[in-house]
């Protein structure tokens, strides 16, 4: 009993800062590093420019295809009607600028400089010029993180434009994801464009995601195709997220 | 209290030289956790940006106890976790690499400079990242066949950028805990 009291008296200090250490640190696990999160925004955002210029910049790439776009859906539309199809609630764009990106080697990850305070929620869509780049998965007032395509935790239902034939997409850490077909023998060819699935929930359907740049389709189990993404995910500066209303 | 800060650090109160310390610790941390989920240019090799915590547990650890090397280890990575995912813990890697640095018996092995702590930071990222790559492994989030290549590539490119940018964090950190040292042993 000596023992321990005099082991005690020696070492509490060192034993009660270790708690008062480890207590603060479990604090920003728990709260996923919202402190930090917003101090390397205020850090972070004078150098990231003007949002509006280069939301005019990529207003200026994508209006003449919202133009067609635009009759293309009006087409689109009356022909859904003619076939009772459900259509698709219209949803806003919010520019996020990218203010840092995983902070180890096997999450791809993106933080963005702005969060619920914009309407952006759990879920929500990231695009950027070239097309889909991935999903919210975390969102503070100020700032969310974003779960990227090119990670292998990520999978997303997808089609191939031409042949209209599904599969699923997943990330492997780099510019390339590794698509798995559904059937034996599917109809693909290097270069077909690839898209979002209309079976899809999680994502709006049609969106552009990256061509097919090699085929394995002796693959076992199930065939499958590199698929190099669009967007340039490893250079992104300015995101769109897209939220409801 | 204010105006004492303009004195040279020798007639500074032992309170106030503590509160320093904790200043400095501190804010090192938050510095380092700042810079590990940015890539900033020339920092970036292979798409890998040093693990900058890694370097501030390997500094910290070097002229510590195991004890005080796994707590910060455990600390930082808990800070790691909050910057990227919880899952799987970074706790796990830094804690021993935390531990594996304060075990070494620095006199005999190695000097203790830069040098060598570069070269242990490229040891403990090694570690670490191994230590992930098990963790990915086990918990079934990565298929099996993408983790070696990853952890091949990963592993490498991170040890040699961390040791690359070990001085940074290692001299100045260093010299301060030295400094340190010096003027409380007058007290």
């Amino acid at each position: 009993m000596k023992k321990v009291v005099r082991w005690w008296s020696r070492s509490q200090s060192l034993i009660l800062l270790a708690c008062l250490v480890l207590g603060a640190a479990g604090l920003v696990k728990l709260t996923q590093g919202t402190g930090l999160a917003d101090l390397n925004r205020w850090l972070v955002w004078p150098f990231k420019g003007d949002g509006k210029v280069q939301q005019q910049l990529l207003d200026a790439q994508t209006q003449s295809l919202q133009q067609r776009i635009q009759e293309l859906e009006a087409q689109n539309q009356s022909l859904k009607a003619l076939l009772d199809l459900p259509s698709l609630p219209n949803r806003k764009k919010v520019a996020a600028p990218v203010l840092s990106r995983s902070a180890d080697n096997w999450w791809n990850l993106l933080t963005l400089g702005k969060g619920s305070a914009d309407g952006i929620k759990v879920d929500s869509v990231v695009m950027a010029p070239g097309g889909l780049v991935g999903r919210i998965m975390s969102v503070t007032p100020n700032t969310s993180r974003v779960l990227l395509v090119s990670d292998p935790n990520s999978q997303i239902g997808i089609t191939v434009t031409r042949s209209r034939q599904v599969g699923i997409l997943k990330g492997r850490s780099d510019r390339y994801g590794v698509l798995d077909f559904f059937e034996k023998n599917p109809d693909v060819k290097v270069k077909d464009s690839i898209v979002t699935s209309t079976l899809s929930s999680r994502f709006p359907p049609g969106v552009a995601m990256g061509r097919i740049s090699e085929l394995r389709l002796d693959k076992l189990p199930t065939p499958q195709a590199i698929v190099e993404f669009v967007a340039p995910l490893d250079k992104l500066e300015w995101v769109n997220v897209l939220v409801n209303g | 209290m204010y105006w004492s800060m303009a004195k040279p650090l020798r007639f500074w109160s032992r309170a106030s030289l503590q509160r320093l310390n904790v200043a400095v610790l501190v804010g090192s941390v938050v510095l380092c956790a700042i810079l590990q989920s940015n890539r900033l240019p020339g920092m970036v090799l292979l798409n890998t940006a040093p693990n900058w915590l890694l370097i501030w547990v390997v500094t910290w650890s070097a002229t510590r106890s195991q004890f005080q090397g796994v707590i910060a280890g455990i600390a930082l990575g808990w800070i790691q976790d909050g910057l990227t995912m919880a899952y799987p813990s970074h706790a796990l890697g830094l804690g021993l690499a935390g531990f594996l640095t304060s075990r070494i018996d620095k006199q005999r092995f190695i000097e203790e400079n830069f040098i060598s702590a570069s070269l242990l930071v490229f040891v403990m990222a090694m570690v670490v990242e191994v230590i992930a790559a098990g963790q990915f492994a086990l918990g079934r989030a990565w298929m099996l066949q993408d983790i070696w290549p990853h952890l091949q590539r990963v592993a490498l490119s991170s040890a040699i950028i961390s040791s690359l940018w070990t001085p940074v964090v290692y001299f100045p950190l260093n010299n301060w805990w030295e400094k340190f040292r010096k003027l409380m042993d007058r007290y």
